[in-house]
């Protein structure tokens, strides 16, 4: 048996081919501290630099045996080009991600999306990192990621507008989710036209704990079911939260695989979608690979567990958060890669 | 004229329903017609948020219905709070509350705030993307008995443990309550919270059995 380069293996995965073990990859942040430390760079600066963002997911892939890495590593991107500031929180010592501390726009009405905006900001960024880990690394396949249109809405708006307007103002929060849509298009197609190797949408702001699956059906699916539709293979869908009730409407959406966290049974969800559909999940990302009280054992046990569950690839349920305890994180990607040789669900081995 | 049993049972359903001019209109009336103010809170607004609490539970409100329901009892509450007496208002007792720094996020925060507004408690709302140290200095400042974290991010939800280890060093005695969508009930324990909310739904069903207790102990 020849063993596959990562990106062999991840890009037979998303093909469903047999492959010669299960990858440990994430369609979200892969970036770790060990990673970062290892570039000499330190984590607020790692979002503004093609450079330095290429070399911080480098070494994290590199360093923890991760089979992917993936672009870009916060949400705030977009909204950043449509004119709102960021706090980068350089001065704090803990990891804090970059945020929207005021939005520009107060109405849905004032959501205007600006020409080009692949052009604007931090965003072309991520064109040139992906051109550094091309030539870097060829051997790791490239995931880029764009939220999607309710959870955009999220970064640009006060989040209650939107999920009080599905009941009050029903066709300005169509309006904008048409809007969101159009421009998650735009830029997915300019990744993937840069390189990326595969992309993955994801919309956590819609779990079933938060909206009903009534307005999933009415609001989200539709626009799903469009950016998959105008985007190229291999493409995912990632929905966090409560999941289990909006499987079935997620798998009509078009994606190549479906991503879930760990308050999806993973079990359940197999019983749901069937054998065919490529699923993955969902690590536990903060006990499993942050706790220092969590054995090892615990971590092999509950990365064993989830593949027997039925998962096609181990994926972490959400960012992996970057202050990894290393021996946890190593043994759960080593588990993948051992535990994992037996065929999956949907996808056989070599 | 309605009676003081119809006047809650249409603040109730103005609740239920999310009908903020139902409610106001007959906040108002109840008002005018001499009834207890705490009486109209309690048994109208609150029992409503009951129901509301319920419908969530059922998995037939989410949260878009409920910060609906939020704002019809905030209308009425608007109404009713000035009214009621400092020394009919039983419970006095003081909040500290807040979105943790890098998260800008408030839904949650806000409905575990309402829980505390309709139970007369003083909230002192930090705010969001508040920094840790500002939990710490505004309890102390305050003297507040609970200290109410919420994060909406995995990526923030590391910051509360820092926080409450910085406030239970300082005084054990503080009540603390976590809310927010990633944060699960084993990470609230590890963390050493006291309360917990799993998320913005999960902060509307804990805090409305929190007011249905209240209920129950006024009726004692």
């Amino acid at each position: 048996m020849a063993e596959l380069t990562p990106k062999e293996r991840v890009l037979r995965l998303f093909r469903k081919e047999p492959i010669d073990t299960m990858p440990f990859i994430s369609g979200m942040g892969m970036v770790v501290m060990p990673g970062i430390e290892k570039a000499g760079l330190k984590f607020p600066t790692i979002h503004t630099d093609a450079e330095r963002m290429a070399m911080s997911a480098l070494w994290s892939a590199r360093m923890m045996n991760f089979d992917c890495v993936v672009l870009p590593y916060d949400m705030t991107m977009e909204s950043e080009a449509m004119g709102n500031k960021i706090s980068l929180y350089e001065e704090s010592e803990d990891i804090l991600y970059p945020t929207i501390p005021e939005k520009i726009w107060s109405t849905l009405d004032d959501v205007a999306i600006p020409e080009k905006i692949w052009e604007k900001g931090r965003l072309p960024i991520i064109p040139k990192a992906i051109e550094i880990i091309k030539s870097e690394a060829p051997e790791l396949p490239i995931g880029c990621w764009q939220l999607g249109p309710f959870t955009q809405a999220g970064q640009i708006l006060e989040l209650d507008l939107m999920l009080k307007g599905v009941f009050k103002q029903k066709e300005k929060v169509a309006m904008v989710l048409d809007k969101l849509t159009d421009m998650i298009i735009d830029i997915g197609k300019q990744w993937q036209a840069a390189g990326c190797d595969y992309i993955t949408l994801r919309e956590p702001g819609v779990a079933a704990d938060l909206l009903s699956p009534r307005t999933f059906k009415e609001f989200i699916q539709p626009r799903l079911t469009r950016i998959m539709a105008a985007w190229d293979s291999p493409k995912l869908l990632h929905i966090c939260g409560q999941t289990e009730p909006l499987l079935a409407m997620m798998n009509e959406c078009g994606a190549d695989g479906l991503t879930v966290d760990i308050k999806c049974d993973v079990r359940k969800a197999r019983e749901i979608l069937g054998p065919d559909v490529l699923f993955m999940g969902n690590v536990d990302t903060y006990k499993m690979t942050c706790d220092p009280e969590t054995p090892k054992q615990d971590a092999i046990d509950h990365i064993k567990d989830m593949i027997d569950g039925g998962v096609d690839a181990v994926m972490p349920g959400c960012d992996l958060w970057p202050a990894i305890i290393e021996e946890n994180m190593r043994a759960c990607v080593e588990t993948c890669h051992e535990y994992g040789k037996k065929p999956s669900p949907a996808v056989g081995r070599l | 004229m309605s009676t003081k049993e119809e006047l809650l049972e249409q603040m109730k359903n103005g609740v239920v329903e999310y009908q903020e001019d139902v409610v106001k209109e007959a906040a108002q009336a109840y008002l005018d017609a001499g009834h207890l103010a705490l009486d109209g809170v309690m048994d109208g607004l609150a029992a409503g948020m009951q129901v509301v609490g319920e419908l969530y539970d059922a998995n037939e409100y989410f949260v878009p219905e409920v910060l609906m329901c939020a704002d019809a009892l905030y209308a009425g509450l608007d109404i009713l709070r000035p009214h009621i007496p400092k020394k009919e208002d039983d419970v006095n007792a003081q909040v500290v509350i807040g979105s943790i720094q890098g998260d800008v996020h408030d839904i949650g925060k806000n409905l575990v705030k309402m829980m505390f507004d309709v139970a007369g408690w003083d909230v002192h709302d930090l705010g969001r993307d508040v920094p840790l140290e500002k939990f710490v200095e505004e309890q102390l400042r305050t003297d507040s008995e609970v200290v109410a974290m919420s994060a909406m991010m995995t990526t923030t939800m590391l910051g509360m443990k820092k926080v409450i280890e910085m406030i239970k060093e300082k005084n054990p005695n503080v009540g603390i309550m976590l809310g927010g969508a990633p944060v699960t009930k084993d990470v609230a324990n590890l963390f050493g919270a006291d309360g917990y909310a799993e998320s913005a739904g999960n902060a509307v069903s804990e805090g409305i059995k929190m007011i249905s207790r209240l209920r129950e102990m006024r009726e004692k």
